[in-house]
């Protein structure tokens, strides 16, 4: 199949810029800046039909479209890649080996929004990425692919890293601009929406790094070969699996965006690990309901997940075989959003700390059959939050409650965990 | 006091971010970095550099995880305990180095060597469990590999 | 604060009744319009929104938007249909209630704010009463925060008015947030007094009992208080207060909203510099040569050494003095006695230069272009000149702060700019030395502030050309800070009845004997000056030095008018009776082997009341018409609990 995304990896290592160069890099930028107007750049990423892949899904180039061009002073975009979110991996692996892409694809997008100043926000622990961003833009200026005056078109960007210092809410787009302006990184009130008023007040598009690596690919093969990677006519384009749990072969994939569940753990995972038998799944990171082994055959794109009762969300699956207690994995998760809270709203900072108090207490043997019902009446209130982290939050235990509510039952009913089997280090 | 060539380069920071506040972090950083937490001092030379009140900065500082206001051991590990790494038994691991380290998580060992802290996602999910020893990472990591680890380190403390 | 747009008027159905309101309005206030509460904690009308305590859901059953839906974030909009009842909103209120009470402690019934407290009140209204949560509650630990303010973070409930407040609106640094998750802490980086000088107002914001006020704790519960609508005298702003008292002491002072003038708060001058009330040694008993006597023997005592003054030098060396920090009403009347003995001078002010100011101030405000406080913080450009606002009338800096935060300018004139103390830390200004490097043209609501302080200086003929001035968009408003609460007052009253200012009086060396009531005089200025009597509650000079003293009531003690630095006169009410507190009394007399109706050290009355009797003996009887009568007939009927009357807008 045709990679998009992985196309230039070398293993073990980052693609040079002359290697980059080589495989036709920054074609796409040289030709956009010759011959296409930032508009058109726009409108080959809206007819792509490109979504986001930093979690929500919502289509690129009509994102892009809501900037207003007519306001005075700056506009800016940012890259997130804060990427924070449990079983998620994917941008790291990109940027540790092709940092180029998402420097050209920025490019692109600045080109297309009018944007002279951006940034990509980069989370703790990510050293090696920030790195190679740092010599990538370092190398891309003195090759005048950045910086002032571009290929002489009279477009000009600066490119800066922000690494930050750890707090998954830094992903979420509001508090990632807060936390850039060197403010708490509480979530900001929309609307007004970013980008109408972001960093600094000025209008901004935040997008994840997968999303803006792909941006050269369109331009440089146009959207309609690029949309025709997916698997289904619906899907566009390819994907990054992060895949991690009891599989064989826990990595990253570039698969086509609407390979099914099935044929991804059975295909590049080698299928279970020796011993496991697949019992469930989160499909597209921690704040996803979990899948079963009713969602085999589910493709893997925005819309059938959704309509599955899940979400694709950043394309993390975290697979769990039979010894693994679906209370437990749900408290984990739970015990995650709740340290993460930002802290700013009563139901995600009171409400989480509330549902990890009574999953404990179920996990530990202690429940009580009134328990589900306050675990359901939290996974409703916990939607009325200030913003995504509590309600994301609720996915999974929305779907501890519907898949698995017989397993709850039987640790309320037995006054203790039935899986006794503690998961041990498997190397 | 921090050196007059790192102060000088935290300026030209300062200087160059598009308000003083946006150098918040890496100002924190960079002095956390020279005296390995973020002393009640640095917090008031962070202060000092970005135009902040202290308080202002005790504001960012403990916000986020990976600026410590308390003093940390010369090496700080981080062990994941989100969901893949719990998967792969990031719980036994955790207890594992404990026991190792004669702490429990949390805690620095006497001789100032370690500090244990068990931490959200590190992004290494398909390799966990993972632990992170100051900004490198490591996994799948066992409890014997682990216990070569931190040998090794302990030997190079010893040099 | 917010702006709303009164041109277009959304109309939408709250409860079943139908609401128009400005467009802006939320649905939150919307709903207060109609008397429709709606819990809330972390919305603040002065504050702004939040959406950070998630209690004040609706349901919105029809229009633009559906579902529960936060009331304080939603701007009204027409056609939409609201429920406060429904069911799942009530539900909602109710949870969010659980939430915030797993971690509060319970501690009601030693908790200084029971009774006062919005906590308690939403979690009843909210029907939250069994708690389901079983588990250990958070716990953290206190800072010292100076004299004033208890800190008890147990409490909290992170609504984040107090860090939108202190922060926010009254730009202070060392105090804020801390921390994350369900470990965010309000305080300090460490322990030590607030450095804002609006500090106090954290007790009044905080919903709960995270900050209560230290000169109060554990004196009373608020249904103990003796309450009433009152003005602050410590400044010529008159900012709104709600005194709260108990056994004749003044326990502490609470800010009461006026939205013309101080809006929801005020300073810390204004709410802890109120111990000399309560002062046990305060003047309270009527000496005659420092001898006790009855009030009525010193009266008769004074009507009979002033005959023999005025035999023996005639009346023109006689001055009567009164106060801008005395009631209207009692400068009034002493305007009366002046006449009735025809003194030689009738004086309000000590000063020739800052009397010379206010008057001229006066005179420019008379003819309507007055701003009020509200006015300054819906200013877009601000000049200030000749003032240190922070040290002179601290509110107007917080005023100028709030225009600065919604995008004014704010220019500083003069060599004196250094002067003006709140320019970095409240808000950022310019420094010109001169008006035409202001661009006063681009301006749609200039406001200049001016001061009239007799050691800086005169800044008035400076601004005179911006009155009046052609070509402006709109014309200028002018607010002038003057010397105490009734200072403006005085100034009517002494054009009038042609006061001089007391060191001009002095000039001639013709008066040789004064009267003063409630008056600050330096010592230099009445030397060789007989003292013939002095009416104050404040142990000044002047009262050690009087023959005959008359104890008066302090203005907690008594109804009474100020008018303020705009012309606004405003009405304050009795909240205690006067006497000595009972925590003052030796405990020795207790139980009192005397029965009588009045308190110790109860018998005094208002300035004004002293000034009436004495009249009434000089007079023989006649019944004496009370202060507020002729020209200023019309205050009688002011409303304390009203927005005043501005009466630089009469003329
Ligand atoms: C709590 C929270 C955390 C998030 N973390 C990330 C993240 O780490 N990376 C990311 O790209 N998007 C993250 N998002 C989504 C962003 O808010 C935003 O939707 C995204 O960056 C937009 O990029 P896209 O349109 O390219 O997907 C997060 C959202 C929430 C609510
Ligand atoms: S849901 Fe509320 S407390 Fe949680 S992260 Fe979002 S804003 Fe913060
Ligand atoms: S869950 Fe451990 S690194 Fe992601």
């Amino acid at each position: 199949m045709e990679l998009v995304l992985f196309r230039h990896n070398r293993p073990g290592r980052m693609t040079s810029f002359d290697e980059y160069r080589a495989d036709g890099g920054f074609n796409a930028l040289t030709r956009a800046l010759g011959e296409l107007s930032p508009n058109d750049v726009q409108q080959a990423v809206i007819d792509s039909g490109l979504r986001g892949r930093g979690g929500a899904g919502f289509p690129t180039g009509r994102k892009w479209s809501f900037v207003p061009r007519d306001l005075p002073g700056p506009r800016y975009l940012i890259c997130n890649s804060d990427e924070m979110e449990p079983g998620t991996y994917k941008d790291r692996v990109l940027l540790e080996h092709n940092p180029w892409l998402l420097i050209e694809g920025m490019t692109l997008a600045c080109y297309a929004l009018g944007v002279n100043h951006a940034f990509i926000f980069i989370r703790r622990g990510y050293e090696q990425a920030a790195v190679n961003l740092r010599q990538g833009i370092a190398e891309a200026r003195r090759a005048g692919l950045l910086g002032e005056n571009i290929l002489k078109s009279g477009f000009s960007l600066e490119l800066d890293v922000h690494q930050s210092a750890g707090r998954y809410i830094c992903g979420e787009e509001t508090a990632l601009i807060n936390a850039l302006e060197g403010i708490r990184a509480n979530p900001r009130a929309k609307p007004p929406f970013p980008a109408i008023k972001g960093l600094w007040g000025q209008p901004t598009v935040v997008n994840n790094v997968e999303t803006l690596s792909n941006v050269p690919a369109i331009i440089a093969n146009g959207p309609a070969w690029w949309q025709g990677l997916a698997a289904t006519p619906e899907a566009a384009g390819t994907k990054l699996f992060c895949i991690s749990g009891h599989v064989a072969n826990p990595e990253c994939f570039e698969l086509p965006l609407g390979t099914t569940l099935g044929e991804i753990i059975d295909g590049p995972c080698g299928g279970m690990r020796p011993g496991s038998r697949f019992k469930a799944c989160i499909p597209g990171g921690a704040s996803t309901p979990f899948f079963t082994h009713e969602h085999w055959d589910v493709a893997m794109d925005f819309d059938p997940v959704a309509k599955a009762g899940s979400r694709l969300g950043t394309g993390g699956i975290i697979v769990f075989d039979q010894s693994t207690c679906m209370v437990a994995v749900t408290l984990n998760l739970i015990r995650f959003f709740a340290r993460e809270s930002c802290g700013w709203c009563t139901p995600c900072r009171e409400g989480l700390p509330f549902v990890r108090h009574i999953l404990e207490k179920i996990e530990n043997g202690s429940g009580e059959a009134g328990d589900i019902d306050i675990l359901r009446e939290h996974v409703h209130k916990l939607n009325y939050a200030f913003c995504a982290l509590a309600p994301g939050a609720m996915g999974p235990l929305e779907g501890l409650l519907r898949l698995f509510e017989d397993e709850v039952r039987e640790h309320i009913a037995k006054g203790a965990c039935p899986f006794t089997t503690p998961n041990l280090c498997q190397n | 006091m921090i050196p007059e060539s790192l102060r000088q380069e935290l300026q030209r920071r300062v200087a160059g971010a598009v308000t003083p506040r946006e150098a918040a972090v890496d100002v924190m950083k960079e002095l956390q970095r020279h005296y390995g937490w973020l002393s009640d001092e640095a917090a008031e030379e962070a202060a000092g550099l970005l135009g902040l009140s202290p308080l202002q900065v005790e504001e960012l500082a403990t916000f986020y995880e990976m600026i410590y206001r308390r003093p940390v051991g010369r090496n700080v590990i981080h062990a994941c305990d989100s969901i893949s790494c719990w998967a792969m038994g990031g719980e036994t691991l955790l207890r594992h180095l404990e026991q190792q380290l004669g702490i429990e998580a949390g805690g620095t060992t006497r001789d100032g060597a370690f500090t244990l802290l068990p931490c959200p996602c590190l992004g290494n999910c398909g390799n966990g469990p993972t632990i992170m020893i100051g900004d490198r990472l490591f996994g799948p990591v066992s409890p014997e590999q682990a216990g070569i680890l931190i040998h090794e380190l302990q030997r190079h403390g010893a040099d | 604060m917010p702006i709303y747009n009164p041109k277009f008027m959304p109309k939408l159905i709250i409860d079943d009744i139908t609401v128009e309101v400005p467009e802006g309005t939320t649905v939150l206030e919307a709903a207060q319009s109609v008397d429709i509460p709606i819990p809330h904690f972390c919305w603040h009308p002065a504050l702004g929104k939040a959406g950070a305590c998630r209690v004040c859901a609706v349901k919105m059953l029809d229009g633009p938007v559906r579902g529960i839906q936060m009331s304080c974030m939603l701007p009204a909009q027409d056609g939409m249909v609201v429920s406060t009842t429904d069911p799942e909103a009530m539900a909602m209120r109710k949870g969010v209630i659980e939430w915030l009470m797993i971690n509060h402690p319970h501690d009601c019934p030693v908790c200084d704010e029971g009774g006062e407290c919005q906590l308690q009140d939403f979690t009843i209204a909210g029907g939250h009463g069994i708690r389901r949560y079983d588990g250990k509650k958070r716990t953290h630990t206190n800072q010292y925060l100076g004299e004033f303010i208890a800190h008890e973070m147990n409490r909290c409930i992170q609504c984040y008015r107090c860090v939108r407040f202190y922060q926010g609106y009254a730009g202070g640094t060392d105090f804020g947030v801390m921390g994350r998750a369900s470990m965010v802490y309000f305080g300090r980086q460490q322990e030590g007094p607030l450095d804002s000088p609006f500090s106090g107002n954290l007790v009044d914001i905080c919903p709960t009992g995270v900050f209560t006020d230290k000169t109060a704790r554990f004196r009373a519960r608020y249904w103990d208080y003796d309450l009433a609508a009152s003005v602050c005298p410590h400044c010529s702003l008159g900012c709104n207060i709600t005194p709260a008292a108990r056994y004749r002491e003044l326990l502490k002072v609470i800010a009461r909203r006026n939205d013309a003038v101080n809006g929801w708060f005020i300073c810390d001058r204004g709410r802890f510099a109120n111990a000399a009330v309560n002062a046990p040694e305060r003047p309270r008993q009527a000496l005659v040569d420092g001898k006790p006597v009855t009030v009525n023997e010193a009266l008769d005592v004074l009507v009979l050494r002033v005959g023999e003054f005025l035999e023996l030098h005639g009346p023109a060396s006689l001055a009567i003095v009164g106060s801008p920090r005395m009631s209207l009403e009692g400068n009034i009347m002493a305007a009366r006695l002046c006449k009735l003995l025809d003194a030689g001078a009738l004086s309000y002010v000590g000063d020739a230069v800052q009397a010379e100011r206010t008057m001229g101030a006066v005179s420019l405000l008379a003819s309507g272009n007055a701003a009020s406080l509200a006015d300054v913080r819906q200013a877009d450009l601000i000049v200030v000149a000749g003032c240190d606002l922070l040290e002179e009338a601290p509110m107007m800096a917080l005023a100028a702060r709030q225009a600065h935060r919604n995008g004014a300018r704010v220019f500083v004139v003069g060599d004196e700019c250094a002067l003006d103390g709140a320019r970095q830390e409240l808000y950022e200004s310019q420094a010109v030395t001169s008006l035409s490097d202001i661009p006063l043209t681009e301006a749609k609501r200039p406001v200049v502030i001016c001061g009239t302080h007799p050691k800086r200086p005169d800044t008035a003929p400076l601004m005179a050309p911006l009155f009046g001035k052609k070509g402006l968009q709109t014309p200028v408003k002018f607010a002038f800070i003057l010397d105490g609460p009734n200072a403006f007052g005085c100034a009517l009253l002494g054009r009038e009845h042609d006061a001089v200012p007391l060191s001009q009086a002095f000039a001639g060396g013709a008066i040789k004997g004064l009267i003063s009531f409630e008056a600050d005089l330096p010592a230099e200025l009445t030397a060789g000056i007989t003292v013939l009597a002095a009416t104050d509650w404040q142990p000044t000079g002047l009262m050690q030095r009087a023959e005959v003293v008359l104890p008066c009531t302090a203005w907690v003690e008594q109804d009474g008018t100020f008018i303020n630095n705009e012309g606004r006169a405003q009405r304050f009410k009795q909240v205690m009776r006067p006497g000595l507190p009972i925590k003052g009394l030796d405990p020795a007399g207790h139980p009192p082997r005397i029965h009588r109706n009045d308190a110790p050290g109860g018998d005094v009355a208002p300035s004004d009341r002293v000034i009436a009797m004495l009249i009434q003996r000089i007079t023989g009887d006649t019944p004496v018409d009370g202060p507020l009568s002729g020209r200023w007939e019309g205050l009688r009927s002011l409303d304390a609990d009203g927005e005043g009357k501005r009466l630089t807008d009469a003329a």
